[in-house]
């Protein structure tokens, strides 16, 4: 064993900050080209309707303008994640206000902008289907009666239940007949939760630019997946896959959303049709309006328990508003990863889950932090809690009852290595409460616990030595500030015993190394760290094989074993050693299991309410994660406030109404996220272990905060005004509207009962 | 670095373009442009000062904060014509020649108030901007006024760090 010259948990400073903080970094928006044009895209203003005729002349009349073009001349395409069914431009429907008709191409953005408003599209507008409920009901009309011919790539797309279902999945634990244990139960408790859709807010909308070197069209993009849009762009513009290359880089943030970019297949497509570079932003109306937006959700749950508060049977129906197109969906079957994830942190003998994603007219979804699970999670964690408060029992109580423990089953359906529900739960519940005050408030208490899974999969990487004693670490996964990047310099490091700042990180194109999945699912850490270990290995193996022997590296410096002797590692590997760069690669593979690795969450929160205003505040919050190992402290500590954040945000203010198919927030620029004055009182208590599929134990922490907030608050709402509030976000319309309820049925029964 | 970029009249092209003079990042440049083209255009797509941020374009989230005449301003919401004598900075200039920016920089570094530093560059100018009003802020302080910029990474508690973090170096700076 050789010793680290730096201890893992110690601070540390992202490399790139200050690239970041001076402007200097370069983001997707930031590449300019000499000669570049802009192109802009016509939206439908209807929800669903037949394209009756397009007429350009008048676009194409415009000033600056280069060249329009609709679906008569790119040719029918359509693109997809997984299922390729969102066109790139429509011909003959539209799916949703939104959906693209023509792009202008001109030399200026003003002038692209200007001219796509000339654009006329006449359709023929149609009843849209909006609610979840009805997209299966017998007179709904079929959204894509064609699908069977869609483009599924990775194999044969599963079965749905019906042609507006984009995905179906199942749990099923327990004996046959569930309803038996239903009937055998002392309660049956029912209830259903709505969720909106949201937007992931990050600041930097989503930007291309695309231009042909070389024989190569290269796209620059803020795309956090790029060899997954490399394929994607091969497909769907029948492209050969060695003429493309997709460059990513610094993109201004992810949660998710830009897993999913939709203005590169118009932008590389323009880029060789003309032959000069092309250029397309978002705007912010844009990203709303056209998403991938969290799905919104209908979820129904009915839960046997016995007299002593024990679950014994428990079923789920999960609708997700899946909006016009499936295309932002990766997973194989067309759900949201976390869709049976509501009673993730608890063992219940007899489950059914039914989750469906749904076709609608609207905005498309896709994957924002923690997609599926945190809208089942609001529903679950006030289930559970609902269910507390009527049986009577303290909330952690019954939590603690139910508590997945190991051996267990999961609800979920899943077998969880070590979980850790207890622990966490009970961390949060020794915590002083907040202190009342004389202020006319009404105050609460409310917690939720959940677990979130941690990635996995395949994952390339590659070092070069130089002569000059440094490593760089080559890869083709993009930084969206996560700090995957470091997690791989600081274990690459820590695993050499060498400094850090010998070993920096070199992103590159989709052309000049192997492809991994990008960045999501919270997988960067562990496949990261563990292929970062992995390269170590060859590198120290190569080393040992040409140095003396007995020569051992330990910080830095090349030490005997007898400790009589000690070289700093700059003054061995030298040009005598190493006179021409020497390249190492590797590909780590997870180890198939039986288990599924997870790390355990709980929340607790006090709130304060203003029943006068409907006003939900959050006095303090105490957050227990389980998070084994943590390689980069504090970009660590920095995903789980800002995961925090983002939870409240989803809790108390941030929503996409949807009215008529059209989302309001786009229109308006109502669209909230929290601004630092919404901060609230954090406290975080980590219980590390050493069992998480990453390196030294690590586990997954992106995604593992924010599911857990919406419920905490709702539960603690229940607990200080008695009132449960079904629906996010939890805004003082809506806890105002249910205050004036609850006082209206007091009030009504007061009269009765007088 | 403005002597390349520093004459503006063939970026506008259409319509009627003023003529204007300021001072950019501490050098005076002339400028033609047409009375809709706002300040981050200017910035970012005709002199090539691209740390400004183009972010909501709304004037919501504080992306493309820049000083003028010493004020904290959205730069997406001013019209390059209204800058006709006054002086800009922009990230780019501050970094050159604001006494304090260093230390700010290196504070948001240490403190973790930055992490895919797309609002970065727009922090550290509303931190200028802050610090330049309260010298020895304290953490309500920084709560109640420095709200002008989103970012959606930190959950900003690091950037709450950051900020008094450098208001201790700056105090602490001989």
């Amino acid at each position: 064993m050789t010793g680290p010259p730096f201890e893992l948990r110690d601070a540390e400073i992202q490399p790139d900050a200050r690239a970041k903080l001076t402007g200097e970094a370069v983001f997707t928006d930031d590449r300019f080209m000499p000669g570049v044009l802009w192109a802009s895209v016509a939206t439908s203003p209807v929800a669903y309707g037949r394209i009756e005729s397009i007429d350009t002349s008048a676009a194409a009349a415009m000033p600056g303008v280069v060249m329009v073009a609709t679906a008569a001349e790119i040719g029918r395409r359509r693109h997809g994640r997984r299922l390729a069914d969102q066109p790139v431009l429509c011909w003959d429907r539209v799916l949703f206000i939104g959906d693209r008709t023509a792009v202008v191409v001109a030399e200026t953005r003003a002038e692209a902008e200007a001219a796509a408003a000339r654009i006329a599209v006449d359709i023929t507008e149609e009843e849209p289907l909006l609610d979840l409920e009805r997209v299966t009901a017998e007179n709904a009309p079929i959204l894509h009666p064609e699908a069977q011919s869609y483009r599924y790539s990775g194999g044969r797309r599963p079965e749905v239940p019906h042609p507006n279902v984009q995905g179906h999945a199942t749990v099923g634990l327990g004996p046959d007949d569930i309803e038996a244990v239903f009937a055998s139960a002392a309660h049956v408790f029912e209830e259903e939760y709505r969720t909106p859709a949201t937007h992931a807010g990050y600041i930097e909308p989503r930007v291309c630019l695309a231009w042909n070197e070389n024989g190569i069209t290269r796209v620059a993009t803020t795309n956090k997946g790029p060899f997954r849009l490399h394929q994607q762009l091969a497909d769907t513009l029948d492209v050969d896959s060695d003429r493309l290359e997709v460059v990513s880089g610094h993109i201004g943030g992810d949660f998710g959303g830009k897993g999913q970019t939709i203005d590169e297949y118009l932008c590389v497509l323009l880029a060789r049709s003309i032959g000069r570079p092309v250029k397309m932003a978002m705007t912010w109306a844009a990203e709303l309006a056209q998403g991938p937006v969290r799905h919104s959700s209908l979820v129904r749950l009915r839960t046997g328990v016995t007299e002593d508060g024990r679950f014994i049977a428990h079923s789920a129906t999960v609708l997700y508003g899946g909006g016009a197109y499936a295309s932002a969906k990766p997973v194989p079957d067309l759900t949201l990863p976390g869709a049976t994830s509501a009673m993730i942190a608890y063992h219940i003998p007899a489950v059914r889950i039914d989750a469906r994603t749904l076709y609608t007219n609207s905005v498309p979804g896709g994957h924002v932090r923690a997609p599926g699970q945190s809208q089942v999670q609001f529903a679950g964690e006030s289930h559970v809690d609902s269910i507390a408060r009527r049986l009577g029992i303290d909330p952690y109580e019954i939590r603690t009852r139910n508590a997945l423990g190991p051996g267990m089953r999961s609800a979920s359906g899943l077998h969880i290595r070590e979980p850790r529900a207890v622990e966490v739960l009970n961390a949060v519940r020794t915590v002083d409460r907040h202190p009342p005050a004389d202020d006319g408030l009404v105050r609460g208490h409310g917690v939720a616990l959940a677990a979130r899974h941690v990635g996995g999969g395949e994952f390339p990487l590659r070092a070069v030595l130089s002569p000059d004693a440094t490593f760089e670490l080559v890869t083709g996964l993009p930084d969206q500030g996560a700090g995957a990047w470091m997690v791989m310099q600081r274990v690459f490091a820590a695993e050499l015993s060498v400094d850090p700042e010998r070993v920096s990180v070199r992103y590159v194109p989709t052309g000049e190394t192997r492809p991994d999945r990008g960045i999501g699912s919270s997988r960067s850490t562990h496949l990261g760290s563990r292929a970062a270990q992995l390269l170590a290995g060859e590198v120290k193996s190569w080393l040992d094989a040409r140095l003396a022997e007995g020569l051992e590296l330990r910080a830095d410096v090349f030490v005997r074993r007898d400790g009589t002797d000690s070289i700093p590692f700059a003054a061995l590997v030298t040009a005598d050693l190493v006179p021409d760069p020497v390249e190492f690669e590797v590909l780590y593979r997870e180890e198939e299991s039986e288990d599924e690795d997870h790390d355990f969450v709980a929340l607790a929160v006090d709130v304060a309410v203003d029943e006068r205003t409907g006003v939900v505040t959050v006095e303090q919050a105490t957050l227990a994660v389980d998070v084994g190992a943590v390689i980069n402290p504090t970009a660590h500590r920095g995903q789980l406030e800002g995961g925090f954040m983002f939870g409240l945000g989803e809790a108390l203010m941030t929503q996409l109404r949807v009215r008529d198919g059209a989302v309001v927030e786009a229109d308006r620029q109502l669209f909230r996220i929290p601004a630092l004055a919404d901060v609230v009182r954090l406290t975080i208590i980590e219980l590390p272990t050493e069992v998480g599929p990453g390196a030294y134990g690590a586990k997954s922490v992106g995604e593992l905060a924010n599911p857990v907030v919406a419920p905490a608050i709702a539960n603690a709402l229940a607990d200080a005004t008695g009132v449960r509030v079904p629906r996010l976000p939890l805004d003082p319309e809506s806890v105002f509207e249910a205050l004036t309820a609850r006082d209206g049925e007091v009030g009504a029964r007061g009269q009765s009962g007088g | 670095m403005f002597g390349e970029h520093g004459i503006m009249s063939e970026v506008a092209p259409r319509g009627t373009s003023h003529s204007i003079e300021l001072v950019l990042n501490g050098a005076q440049i002339r400028a033609d442009v047409p009375a809709d083209l706002l300040l981050i255009q200017l910035l970012r797509d005709h002199v090539g000062l691209t740390g400004t941020k183009n972010g909501c374009g709304v004037g919501v989230c504080g992306s493309c904060s820049v000083l003028v005449d010493g004020r904290l301003v959205s730069a997406c919401l001013v019209p390059a014509v209204q800058l006709n004598g006054r002086n800009v900075m922009t990230i780019e200039g501050a970094i050159r020649v604001h006494p304090a920016a260093e230390t700010v920089v290196a504070a948001f570094a240490a403190s973790g108030g930055v992490q895919c530093g797309f609002c970065s560059p727009g922090q550290v100018m509303a931190a200028l901007d802050f610090l330049d009003r309260y010298s020895t802020p304290d953490r309500a302080t920084v709560l109640g006024e420095f709200d002008a910029n989103l970012c959606r990474c930190t959950g900003y508690y690091s950037i709450i760090e950051s900020v008094l973090e450098a208001a201790g170096r700056l105090a602490d700076a001989p």
